[in-house]
């Protein structure tokens, strides 16, 4: 068990290309980190630095107090869990676990102990004489972890382990991990580009695009302070919904322009953006998570200075919630940051966000509950929970808040 | 190079039919069947009809006239030549697949990460666009006895002259025939007479042009002896004249000979090195006379002469290291390709887990290949079994009985002595021992594919 430090590391392969940019963080002794991002943007690479399966161009690495940039892989008593697992296809599930105990010459009876610890762990008894290929993707995952925990190592480096398992397997399987780093309180360092695993397995979450390092904090730090509009649009689904407006002060109060409707924000809302108050007047980019609308039928006593009407497009009755798909007049916000989260999710969702920003519409979703009663066509009224808009800076997209937040 | 192991398909002589399911309607079976009567045809006439011949030929005496029943086979497995043929195909089995895989595989890891590999591939594997007859010819010269047309031996001399085991200044030189000198022990050359300090011995020699001596010889000279012995060696040979044992004008000293001096026991007391003009003196003499001279054996070393590759002891060693240069390049590539098609993932794994490049090979990288080298072990194996024409090439006339095939074997019997019947059952006996390798062949194709 041990902390890990990376100081400053970049990551350049030939040709000048930054796979990981400075990137500085601070990972505490048995902390479970999640690096998440959209693909390419330089996680795995990171991982795999922290393994010694890649070279560090810059900065420095530190296992425990140990710097580690130039220490072979197998000497930085660290375990690997790959995407793809990566057993060996001709050993049984039992020789798999012990094969790097086999290699540290470790006592025969004290490898047999140690095997058999983590099987019973992962409810692997039954399969201990199998080959990874009569196995399924689940139990092999969990073949690999049980690799992992054998040797017992200052860090556990898993990256993807869950990408290539059936959606239901992957909730549980999630469970799984979480519950057993938490009862071995290894350090653990977890790799995923999907938020919810993030989301729900992290102590910390570090968001990275482009080899920066956008955000590290807790996952409710992230979702309820993100930074800059690429973690606010990363974190949380179904994503935020983003709309420029105009801010405007009247009566000592702000009011937000959305599509044409007027939202005020009372004290509660202003007074965890103190920044706010410099923007009356200018435009700024305004985000509302779709957590954050309800329908008004439903909570009737809300203010009536914090309401949206809109025309349903859409809706979808989950059963635990109701999501419904509305139209804002008011343009698509595309900047940068936009442009790559909607081409993370597909192309056709990049073309599909150019398509509205050209026609001057914007899409907006909200998430009711579920015992909402709007119907598609229909209009409704909703509530927006005005001191938890989110707010950003047109130009450098940065989050504002004030007091040093 | 893409190719995967299970795309390397040896010629096991079997025709995969392709069915084309008819769609429904009687006259399309017979278009299908159309369409097949030719490869049958040709299927029939050039592998069945000859293989079911030769087998009851192989039943029958030389010139077909009578059934002799198993009298052929009884024959085969009693004759000389056949069974050295068995003897022969069996060490081929048991060295060459085995070192062709071996080194296939030491050189596709060598040259795995190496920049330019698919470059060095190429090269290895162009001994594989000879035909085996160019290539029987071209070793038949490497291989050859003299160390001036044998490359190999050629190369061997050059290596033992570079470390001073090499031939000696005057290897032709001998004494005349009636000269007062005699041939000892090793090669050495004595004088039949005994001399004392003061006298001059002569040693003589022929059997060596002018171009033989060193740069440096000039008129050979008689020695002041003085208190001392004079020794004087010189190329005693005036063409048409001069007096044989005396120094003619014209004859020219021998440098660099070695000159021991032996005492009435015939123990060497001193030694000297004759000069420009072939003579020495020699001061410091032991004890008392009477002594003998003697030129050192070393004089007269051949040096390295050459190894009888070829021969009856070495041919089918040497055959094998033909062959193996030949295909090494096979298994350098097939390899090579199974060593790109290892998951890299596993390999990490191994690395993370701890161990080191030895270790990552024997319990990873070796157990994962094992399919590609067994494909290589294979195909040798059969290859090794037809083997004829580098071997029909190569043995020359005298040791082809040494060298000899179950193939060659049957090649001789029926088409030089013309025994027919005793060739089929030749023929029948190798298709017997490749039939099992074929087999198992086969069924591994099928259980991979």
């Amino acid at each position: 068990m041990a902390e890990i430090v990376l100081d400053s590391v970049t990551k350049r392969y030939a040709g000048d290309t930054l796979a990981v940019s400075d990137l500085d963080l601070d990972i505490r002794d048995g902390e479970f980190m999640v690096f998440v991002g959209p693909s390419g943007c330089g996680k795995t690479t990171a991982l795999r630095m922290i393994a010694g399966l890649e070279a560090i161009t810059e900065g420095e690495i530190r296992i425990g107090d140990r710097i580690v940039n130039d220490v072979a892989p197998k000497d930085r008593d660290i375990a690997m869990v790959f995407q793809n697992y990566a057993l060996y296809p001709h050993m049984t599930v039992y020789d798999n676990m012990a094969f790097g105990l086999k290699l540290a010459k470790t006592d025969k009876s004290e490898m047999d102990k140690r095997v058999k610890e983590a099987a019973g762990i992962l409810g692997l008894e039954e399969f201990l004489n199998r080959k990874p290929r009569a196995l399924s993707g689940g139990q092999r995952q969990r073949v690999a972890m049980g690799r992992a925990i054998v040797r017992n190592p200052q860090a556990f480096l898993m990256d993807e382990p869950l990408s290539n398992l059936d959606a239901k397997l992957r909730v549980q399987m999630r469970a799984e991990i979480a519950r057993i780093q938490d009862d071995l309180s290894v350090t653990t360092v977890y790799v995923t580009h999907d938020q919810v695993e993030a989301m729900t397995m992290g102590d910390r979450v570090a968001v990275i695009r482009k080899g920066e390092l956008q955000q590290v904090g807790s996952p409710t730090n992230l979702f309820g302070q993100p930074k800059n509009l690429f973690v606010a649009g990363f974190i949380g689904s179904p994503s935020m919904n983003i709309v420029a407006s105009r801010l405007e002060q009247a009566n000592g109060s702000i009011k937000v322009n959305i599509g044409g409707q007027q939202v005020t924000l009372d004290d509660q809302a202003t007074s965890r953006r103190p920044d706010l108050k410099s923007y009356a007047g200018k435009e700024v980019i305004v985000g509302i998570r779709p957590q954050d609308l309800e329908d008004a039928s439903l909570a009737s006593d809300a203010p009536q200075h914090c309401r949206l009407r809109a025309k349903v497009d859409l809706v979808e009755a989950l059963g635990t919630e109701t999501q419904i798909h509305f139209a804002v007049d008011a343009p698509a916000v595309v900047t940068e940051d936009i442009k790559e989260l909607a081409a993370d999710v597909g192309a056709d969702q990049l073309q599909r966000l150019q398509e509205r920003a050209e026609e001057g519409r914007n899409e907006f979703v909200a998430q009711l509950d579920p015992k909402s009663r709007v119907k598609n066509g229909e209009q409704v009224e909703l509530v927006v929970d005005t001191s938890q808009m989110h707010f950003f800076d047109p130009k450098t997209s940065l989050g504002i808040y004030g007091d040093g937040k | 190079m893409a190719a995967t192991a299970a795309e390397v398909r040896t010629n096991v002589g079997t025709k995969t039919k392709v069915k084309v399911k008819p769609p429904p309607g009687g006259a399309r079976k017979w278009v299908a069947v159309a369409f097949l009567i030719p490869a049958l045809v040709l299927l029939g006439a050039i592998v069945i009809y000859p293989t079911v011949d030769t087998i009851v030929q192989s039943f029958q005496n030389d010139d077909r006239t009578a059934t002799v029943g198993l009298q052929n086979y009884e024959t085969v497995v009693k004759r000389d030549s056949t069974l050295a043929a068995i003897k022969n195909n069996a060490i081929w089995v048991l060295t060459a697949p085995a070192i062709i895989t071996g080194l296939g595989l030491i050189f596709a890891i060598l040259t795995e990460r190496v920049r330019y590999s698919t470059a060095i591939k190429i090269i290895v594997f162009m001994p594989m666009a000879i035909s085996f007859l160019a290539t029987g010819v071209i070793w038949r010269v490497m291989y050859d006895d003299s160390t001036e047309l044998g490359f190999i031996n050629a190369g061997i001399r050059g290596a033992t002259n570079m470390v001073g085991a090499g031939a000696g200044p005057y290897p032709t030189a001998e004494a005349l025939p009636d000269a007062p000198l005699q041939k000892a022990e090793g090669g050495a050359v004595v004088t039949k007479d005994a001399f004392e300090a003061g006298d001059v011995a002569h040693l003589g020699l022929v059997g060596l042009t002018e171009a033989d001596l060193p740069e440096e010889a000039v008129q050979a000279a008689e020695p002041q002896a003085g208190q001392g012995l004079g020794v004087v060696v010189w190329r005693d040979f005036t063409p048409g004249g001069g007096e044989p044992g005396v120094v003619d004008q014209g004859e020219l000293g021998m440098p660099g000979a070695t000159v021991e001096v032996l005492n009435a026991d015939g123990q060497v007391v001193t030694s000297t090195t004759t000069g420009a003009d072939g003579s020495a003196v020699i001061e410091d003499l032991e004890g008392g006379g009477p002594f003998k001279t003697r030129l050192a054996a070393s004089n007269f070393d051949q040096g390295f002469t050459g190894i009888e590759w070829l021969g009856s002891a070495l041919v089918t060693p040497a055959i094998i290291g033909a062959f193996s240069w030949m295909w090494a390049g096979f298994a350098v590539v097939v390899i090579g390709a199974g060593l790109a098609a290892l998951p890299r993932d596993v390999l990490e794994a191994a690395r993370v887990d701890g161990a080191n490049e030895w270790q990552t090979f024997r319990h990873v990288t070796l157990p994962l290949l094992a399919p590609v080298l067994g494909v290589v072990f294979v195909t040798l194996i059969i290859n090794v079994l037809k083997l004829f024409d580098i071997v029909f090439v190569m043995a020359p006339g005298s040791v082809q009985d040494e060298a000899n095939v179950i193939a060659l074997d049957m090649y001789k019997t029926s088409f030089t002595a013309f025994r027919y019947g005793l060739g089929s059952a030749i023929a029948v006996l190798l298709f017997l021992l490749v039939i099992p390798v074929m087999i198992m062949n086969i069924r591994r194709f099928r259980r991979e594919g």
